[in-house]
């Protein structure tokens, strides 16, 4: 059987990958976004098609309405960070198979290609493989699987579709850091929260940010009252915060399995300029993933930082390595 | 037998601890029921565990937001983490007595509150943990220094004599204007004055009196131009007004008013009745300018004009190349 691994990040396709089981005679094919993956399916290589829904060129909702109108030879399974309920109608109504949510397990997958006939296991084994992957993508992935995670709380709170955008792992100078923020323009001008996180010989701060105009936004997307105050402001970044940047460490913790504290939240200056942020602090984060949601049907735009300090570089390489081996 | 003795021993310490806390512990039923209250809460609340057990929080505390409480409570549970509220949301969320009655200007304790979801034996959200931190001396500061910034904010801008804008800050809002004119196509005109023969008003009553001049003419042009007119002393007796989308013929009109008025006014100080003429430059912004400090030149040049006409006048320019 042909069986194909569409994920844009190498970790995913690797941990994707270990996870068929290893007595499954297939020859697999890779494709880092939907364009090539369609290629790959047009070529008969993918009879059955492992699917990531947030990628760049084309995603997974294209792709697989390009199968359905198309009537392509494949036969596709959802595997996705974006575990909102409304992205596992929109797969299931584009003719996907089944959903499973990241991090892939091999016993998730047996269950899967049992049920569908597709083959019956007799070993849990990982499936050996060579693959080399930098770390940068081995974080982006982490992120991404955690940023699922809140922003399926975010989707619930608000009650509307989220849109996650693709994380980025960054090493780099403070002032280069004002070129990471996908989200938000250099110049405009943003509140932000910053929350500590520390544990397991790591540590970091989350940065939430919001533009001022997307406060107002949210605000009436909550209904909150038009009397827009400083209060309302503030109850609001706090609500948000506490919901995305919990999920958010949540998520990570679970997937690295350490247990972080979490600092008491504080609201950072308000309606600074982006660049303004950092200035006065002290250490520069050696790791910075940057993360963001929209929600396009009311022009949100939010943005997370994820920032590490430098002890954590080592903790988390240790953990990915892990994780994949 | 020895090791059940030794974790025994180690849950009454961390519950010997817990009571000593310098932090409030309050844990609630799904009934907003209290079941946990601790001895921070007992001693700043001032009413002890025996009798707050299995009452409602609400009858604990009259001004505790009862729908605001409930919502964030219910968030907790549904989202099944831990949430979050800082002083600056609610200064406080348990009205309670600080440690500093004396030294302190605070009337009560500003908290910072974390409210975590918390499972029964069989693994199911059951009740919630209130966490109250006691922030008043952080909260005091970052007030204080708020005030001062404003404050310093306010001082770095004005000049002392007058309260019109100082140099400096005109020169940046000038810079801005120029700026926004470059984007708006608003036109601005700029508007500069200089009191006739200041140094004979000195020599003659005083330089007590002089501020009184300067003083009074800073009055004059705050009462009669518009607040979104940027007005500033530039040094001496020399002023600056940027009026914001205004073309130069209401400007020149605008200029001999004020001209006229300096003019029939009579200011008294120290006794004397002083009397005062002054002299205008004004200078329309269009797009022959290449930054606004030969704007800025162009309306000192004007002002020079009116100086050399005699004095008392008002001077349009135009750029001159």
């Amino acid at each position: 059987m042909h069986v194909l691994i569409c994920d844009d990040s190498g970790f995913a396709r690797k941990q994707m990958m270990r996870c068929l089981p290893a007595d499954w005679p297939i020859e697999i094919s890779y494709a880092s976004n939907g364009k090539e993956g369609l290629d790959v399916i047009r070529a008969g290589k993918g009879e059955l098609v492992f699917l990531d829904l947030n990628m760049p060129e084309m995603d997974g909702y294209e792709v697989l309405s390009e199968i359905q109108t198309h009537d392509l030879p494949a036969m596709s399974i959802v595997v996705s960070g974006d575990v909102q309920t409304e992205a596992y109608s929109r797969v299931k109504k584009l003719g996907a198979l089944d959903f499973i949510q990241k991090p892939v397990s091999v016993d998730e997958i047996i269950r899967i290609l049992k049920e569908y006939g597709i083959h019956d296991a007799a070993t849990g084994e990982h499936r050996d493989d060579e693959m080399a992957v930098p770390f940068e993508e081995g974080y982006q992935e982490l992120a991404n699987i955690a940023l699922g995670r809140a922003v399926k709380l975010l989707a619930q709170y608000l009650d509307v579709f989220v849109e996650m955008s693709i994380p980025h792992a960054y090493q780099l100078a403070l002032g280069e850091l004002n070129m990471a923020l996908s989200h938000i323009q250099v110049d405009d001008r943003v509140s932000a929260v910053s929350q500590g996180f520390m544990g397991g010989g790591m540590g970091g701060e989350a940065l939430l940010m919001f533009n001022d105009s997307n406060l107002e936004s949210i605000a009436s997307l909550l209904h909150y009252d038009k009397a827009n105050t400083e209060d309302t402001e503030t109850e609001l970044m706090m609500d948000i915060a506490n919901i995305m940047i919990g999920a958010c460490l949540s998520g990570l913790s679970e997937q690295i399995d350490v247990r972080l504290s979490q600092g008491h939240p504080q609201i950072l200056d308000r309606h600074i300029f982006v660049g303004d942020i950092l200035k006065d602090g002290g250490a520069i984060p050696a790791l910075t993933i940057e993360m963001g949601c929209s929600i396009k049907s009311h022009n949100i735009d939010i943005e997370l930082l994820l920032m590490f300090t430098n002890d954590s570089i080592e903790v988390l390489n240790k953990k990915l390595n892990y994780l994949v081996s | 037998m020895a090791e059940q003795d030794h974790f025994s021993l180690e849950d009454f310490w961390m519950q010997d601890i817990t009571q000593s806390l310098d932090v409030g512990i309050v844990v609630l039923d799904l009934d907003f029921k209290i079941v946990l209250w601790n001895s921070f809460m007992e001693n700043h609340h001032g009413a002890g565990s025996e009798h707050v057990l299995g009452s409602e929080i609400f009858d604990m505390f009259d001004d505790l937001p009862t729908d605001w409480f409930k919502q964030k409570v219910r968030g907790v549970l549904q989202f099944k983490g831990r949430a979050f509220t800082t002083w600056e949301q609610r200064p406080y969320l348990f009205r309670m007595n600080h440690y500093r009655p004396f030294t302190s200007v605070a009337e009560f304790m500003y908290q910072n509150i974390t409210i975590i979801p918390l499972r029964d034996i069989s693994g199911n959200f059951s009740h919630v943990g209130i966490i109250v931190y006691d922030v008043t001396d952080v909260a005091l500061q970052k007030i204080k220094l708020q005030e001062t910034k404003n404050e310093l904010g306010v001082l770095a801008k004005t000049d002392d004599l007058t309260g019109l804008y100082n140099r400096g800050y005109w020169d940046h809002r000038l810079r801005q204007e120029f700026d926004r004119y470059s984007r708006t196509r608003q036109t601005p005109t700029l508007i500069m004055l200089d009191i006739d023969h200041f140094k004979k008003v000195n020599d003659t009553y005083g330089h007590d009196a002089g501020d009184e001049v300067i003083k009074m003419l800073a009055n004059l042009l705050v009462c009669q131009l518009r607040a979104t007119d940027v007005i500033g002393r530039l040094g001496g007796e020399e002023f600056g007004v940027i009026l914001i989308d205004t073309t130069v013929e209401p400007a020149e009109i605008l200029a001999n008013r004020l001209r006229q008025t300096i003019e029939d006014t009579t200011i008294y100080a120290g006794g004397n009745e002083i009397k005062i003429t002054s002299s205008f430059g004004v200078t329309e912004l269009n797009g022959q300018f290449d930054d606004y400090k030969q704007w800025f030149k162009t309306v000192d040049l004007a002002l020079y004009d009116s100086k050399n006409a005699n004095r008392n006048t008002v001077t349009v320019r135009r750029l001159t190349r």
